[in-house]
């Protein structure tokens, strides 16, 4: 069960070559997201969008595919998406609103769908929510470390930061590739995200990731009716390009692998805590 | 002889009151005292030394139906010390809330009030919960007004209820076109279900003018003719929204306001004389009872020109639209008349938003200790928040809420009503008790009629 309940499990990439082009891998958020407005599923969506400072995420409501655009790929520091959450039914209006987020967030939305406390008028508006994969997060000063003191790379000129084959990866606007090993990386995640016991974020109606799909695809699990009736109608539309996961490498064997991980990792640090950190007690497993 | 008899607590309104009632052996109201017992709330006390961000957010909490008129009365008190101007934008947000607020709690009322009127042409009660027509579909369009109410309170405000928007020196956010074109809608869906709502509830309450007896506790008590009226004045600072010290031409004067503590206007202890099991609900207090008046009110009895006044939608319609008609329908009636108006006001906001509009100035100052004002014309009347801002923090603030304004004007509306009536006349003035709880010692002189109550 390291993979949360799923309805299908694919393979796939945006037909937009304009999404593709700025995207992490299959552009799937991206694309998701654009069609989703296009049908009138949501009438807009809370994304990780640029800010003054390169590779660091703000949340912002997008509306338009020109917004969407703006925000294409990953950065891999913490963008507080559910900050926004309440603000969009208020002051921008929208009835039906996407978001996407890390399995934290999606827990945080579930959460509050379920105990609406200070979240009147909130929990019917979700149309929804997509969640990716997310083995830990960074704060924006671990990024900077890692890229401009271990990478030696000013992140001005930086194009794309990714994450894949065990390696930390700065690919820079000259062409220049740099990749870190992921072992040094280890001390700049954040200390929270070691009590996570969610890879691959099992409560979004919709997650997706790069692991387990060839570069330029992504690996899509489709969760929630919702989610698999939104999945079906962009299929229909034409908006994304699938392939069995079966049929790729490394395919789904290597997700179920670091989700094993992760969550074996972090239990053991969940437990540890209760003896060395003198609390007196572990913390639970919100999902026993 | 006259004989006493006390309804405690009085029902369909907000807050906790009671009625100490002297009658005459008809059963007619010689004098009546209506007071509040709702515990004090000591706002004015929570609110020194807090800063001048937090007191307005403080001071909404003291009620759920019209925090929006406290929010905003008492950020334009603290605007009006520190002296701060607040954008055009920024007033048209604030605008669209009052009337927000007007509208949902105007439709409240009415679901307080059916109960005691008469479906027109029958001896049929309204019960607003029944599940049979007409008055269903009455039920349907109050929750649909309310909902309109509460709804553009929360795009524009940010909550439903204790809205965070607001801010001293305007608003934290403007709202986005997507969510003016939301607020514009729901107003105009509103707009025909208002009129549909006012011109029925006004059918309702003329029908009750022009009925000889009302039922109570199967009963039947003669209406008169003069039913609810009283020789008051009226106050009110504006047809809709308000007025602060930092306008040219105030429409508030704090020279003319004094207040009397209730040990000095209500009366002395009584013993209950009598006693009626049969009234709704659960029966009057039994006789033996003793009820002391001057000592249970919580509230003093602000005085203008050194009497009691009006405040509420009747007070507006005199003040600045010439209305005249008298006695409890006649306040009923006027704020059926308001309906339009709150409606009207969105509609015209939401026009002339602009949304990319600053909604705060450049600079906010952070006040010198002078005093401020501001009235706002909340649902049920005249809401006056006072202030002193120093530096950013808050030295002294007072809130002059509605319902203490009508309390005393009330009791003497009372005054040739049959007691079993007595309540509807307090219907009528949509009491909303709990923030009208305040001790309020204003100078020396009556700092020692406070002591006097507590001795």
């Amino acid at each position: 069960m390291v993979l949360g309940n799923y309805k299908q499990v694919v393979a796939a990439r945006s037909t937009d070559p304009e999404i593709l082009r700025g995207s992490q891998d299959g552009g799937i958020v991206t694309q998701l997201f654009a069609y989703a407005l296009d049908a009138g599923i949501i009438d807009g969506a809370i994304v990780a969008g640029p800010s003054d400072e390169p590779f660091k995420p703000e949340p912002m409501v997008a509306t338009t595919r020109e917004e969407l655009m703006a925000s294409r790929g990953t950065r891999y520091s913490i963008s507080p998406n559910m900050e926004l959450i309440k603000e969009v039914t208020r002051s921008y209006g929208l009835d039906k609103v996407g978001i996407v987020g890390t399995p934290c967030q999606m827990q945080a939305i579930r959460k509050g769908q379920l105990y609406p406390v200070g979240l009147r008028d909130v929990p019917d508006k979700i149309a929804l929510a997509i969640g990716i994969f997310c083995m830990e997060n960074f704060p924006y000063q671990g990024i900077l470390q890692l890229v401009e003191d271990h990478g030696a790379t000013k992140i001005d000129n930086v194009r794309k930061l990714d994450i894949g084959k065990g390696k930390f990866w700065i690919h820079t606007e000259r062409g220049a590739t740099v990749d870190l090993p992921l072992k040094i990386t280890h001390k700049y995640e954040q200390p929270g995200c070691h009590v996570c016991l969610d890879y691959v974020a099992n409560l979004a109606d919709i997650s997706t990731g790069s692991v387990g799909t060839p570069d330029g695809w992504s690996t899509i699990f489709v969760r929630s009716a919702k989610g698999d009736d939104i999945w079906a109608k962009a299929i229909a539309a034409g908006a994304f390009e699938t392939k069995p996961i079966e049929s790729v490498k490394p395919g789904i064997d290597l997700v179920t692998k670091l989700a094993t991980d992760k969550i074996t990792k972090n239990q053991k640090y969940l437990e540890s805590r209760a003896t060395e950190y003198g609390v007196g007690k572990a913390l639970r497993n919100p999902y026993i | 002889m006259s004989k006493v008899v006390e309804v405690s607590p009085t029902t369909r309104h907000e807050g906790h009151s009671k009625l100490v009632l002297k009658v005459n052996d008809d059963g007619i109201i010689e004098r009546g005292d209506w007071l509040s017992i709702t515990p004090v709330r000591g706002i004015e006390k929570l609110a020194i030394g807090k800063t001048m961000e937090q007191v307005p957010k403080i001071a909404s909490r003291v009620c759920g139906i019209c925090p929006i008129a406290h929010t905003l009365a008492a950020t334009e008190a603290m605007e009006a010390s520190i002296g701060c101007e607040i954008t055009e934008d920024a007033y048209l947000l604030r605008l669209i809330l009052q009337c927000a607020n007007r509208l949902h709690s105007h439709a409240l009322h009415d679901i307080l009030a059916l109960p005691d009127m008469y479906l027109p042409g029958t001896d049929t009660k309204i019960n607003p919960f029944s599940p049979e027509e007409p008055v269903r579909s009455v039920a349907k369009r109050i929750q649909t007004l309310r909902m309109v109410g509460q709804t553009i309170g929360e795009i524009v405000g940010g909550e439903a209820v204790h809205p965070s928007n607001p801010r001293v020196g305007g608003m934290y956010k403007n709202i986005t076109p997507r969510a003016r074109a939301k607020v514009y809608d729901l107003a105009k869906m509103a707009l025909p279900l208002a009129r549909e709502q006012m011109e029925f509830m006004i059918a309702v309450f003329r029908n009750w003018q022009k009925r000889d007896w009302a039922e109570v506790a199967g009963k039947e008590i003669p209406i008169p003719d003069r039913f609810g009226y009283h020789n008051q004045g009226y106050m009110a600072a504006d047809p809709v929204y308000g007025c602060t010290s930092l306008d040219e031409n105030p429409r508030w004067f704090p020279e003319r306001w004094t207040e009397v503590r209730p040990w000095d206007w209500y009366m002395g202890e009584e013993e209950i004389t009598l006693e009626d099991p049969s009234y709704p609900v659960g029966g009057t207090t039994k006789a033996g009872t003793k009820a002391w008046p001057q000592m249970e009110a919580c509230t003093g009895v602000p005085l203008y020109d050194g009497q009691p006044v009006e405040v509420g939608p009747r007070a507006r319609l005199v003040e600045f639209k010439n209305y005249d008609e008298r006695g409890a329908m006649g306040l009923n009636i006027a704020r059926e008349m308001e309906y339009m108006d709150a409606v009207y006001k969105m509609i015209e906001a939401a026009d002339a938003l602009n949304c990319s509009g600053a909604v705060l100035p450049d600079v906010i100052p952070q006040g010198d200790g002078s005093i401020g004002w501001a009235a706002n014309e909340a649902p049920r009347g005249c809401d006056v928040h006072l202030a002193k801002v120093r530096n950013g923090k808050v030295e002294w603030f007072s809130m002059l809420v509605p319902t203490t304004w009508n309390f005393p004007t009330c009791s003497r509306a009372l005054e040739g009503a049959p007691w079993q009536l007595a309540e509807i006349i307090v219907r009528a003035y949509d009491p909303c008790v709990s923030c009208a709880t305040h001790m309020i010692v204003v100078d020396e002189d009556k700092r020692l009629v406070a002591e006097k109550l507590f001795e």
